[in-house]
């Protein structure tokens, strides 16, 4: 996957978390272009209006004003230009139906997120090394 | 992710060997189960063979067959109770047609892999790490 460097779109609407993303990503080189949307709504409207290049991953927060992240992949599966999308969950919602609701949308994997930065720039490599094996 | 069961599908009896040795090289702390075909799976999906809990996770080379093995992912995502599985395809063949269909099927990764020993547990190391890292729901 790296060599293509595939765009990704984090669905974001905690700035802190967003600068988060943003330094684990730099500091474990992950090159490939990251466009941030603040919620499920923005993020639908970037997609949908061509805004943003078409993303081959999306990193999806769960608790979101606006439009939740449930609620986004639901309307993102029934629509045809977006439903082949890799979506991996990255929250802090423990929750059973949250975990329940999104694996049946078919995410990719639901991650929590770590406490400390520095567990969650080893999530960051984990995932960097996985999708090096994938093909997008 | 705590311990759970992974399903592998593979008519090839060797790939079988070789997956169990890397799993236990690396100790992967899940099950390991194994399907010679789409149908002895099956069964152990929803069927006589019917394996509890239901493995979370299924391995499967779709180009080993034309389309029984998209065919396969089909009825897993039309099922109530599959539809949730995480599938990862590993293949060391090319098809563009396959990993076409299987990408729109929401499988969690498409993955062309060396079956060869030393590099399969480089791959098998980094997708238990990605395990390790995934929740899954409690709900058996």
């Amino acid at each position: 996957m790296n060599q293509k460097l595939v765009n990704i779109l984090l669905v974001e609407d905690d700035e802190v978390d967003v600068m988060n993303v943003k330094r684990a990503f730099s500091k474990n080189n992950i090159m490939n272009p990251l466009f941030v949307a603040g919620n499920g709504v923005e993020a639908l409207e970037m997609l949908e209006n061509h805004i943003i290049p078409l993303p081959k991953i999306i990193i999806l927060d769960i608790n979101m004003p606006k439009m939740n992240g449930i609620e986004f992949l639901k309307i993102m599966r029934e629509n045809e230009k977006l439903k082949n999308i890799s979506v991996f969950v990255m929250t802090t919602s423990n929750e059973d139906s949250d975990k329940i609701n999104a694996y049946n949308l078919n995410v990719a994997g639901y991650i929590l997120k770590p406490l400390s930065f520095e567990k969650f720039l080893t999530s960051v490599a984990t995932l960097k090394n996985f999708w090096q094996l994938c093909e997008l | 992710m705590g311990n759970a069961s992974i399903l592998l599908v593979d008519n090839r009896k060797a790939i079988i060997e070789s997956f169990r040795k890397s799993f236990s090289e690396i100790e992967v702390k899940h099950t390991l189960f194994s399907a010679a075909n789409e149908n002895e799976a099956w069964s152990m999906l929803d069927g006589s063979q019917k394996l509890s809990p239901i493995p979370k996770i299924i391995l499967i080379d779709v180009n080993r067959t034309k389309n029984e093995g998209i065919q396969f992912l089909n009825s897993i995502r039309n099922h109530t109770d599959l539809k949730s599985i995480l599938v990862f395809v590993i293949t060391d063949s090319e098809n563009e047609i396959n990993k076409a269909a299987a990408l729109n099927l929401n499988i969690a990764g498409y993955i062309p892999m060396s079956f060869e020993s030393q590099t399969l547990n480089s791959f098998v190391s980094v997708l238990n790490e990605y395990w390790n890292i995934i929740e899954f729901s409690s709900q058996k």
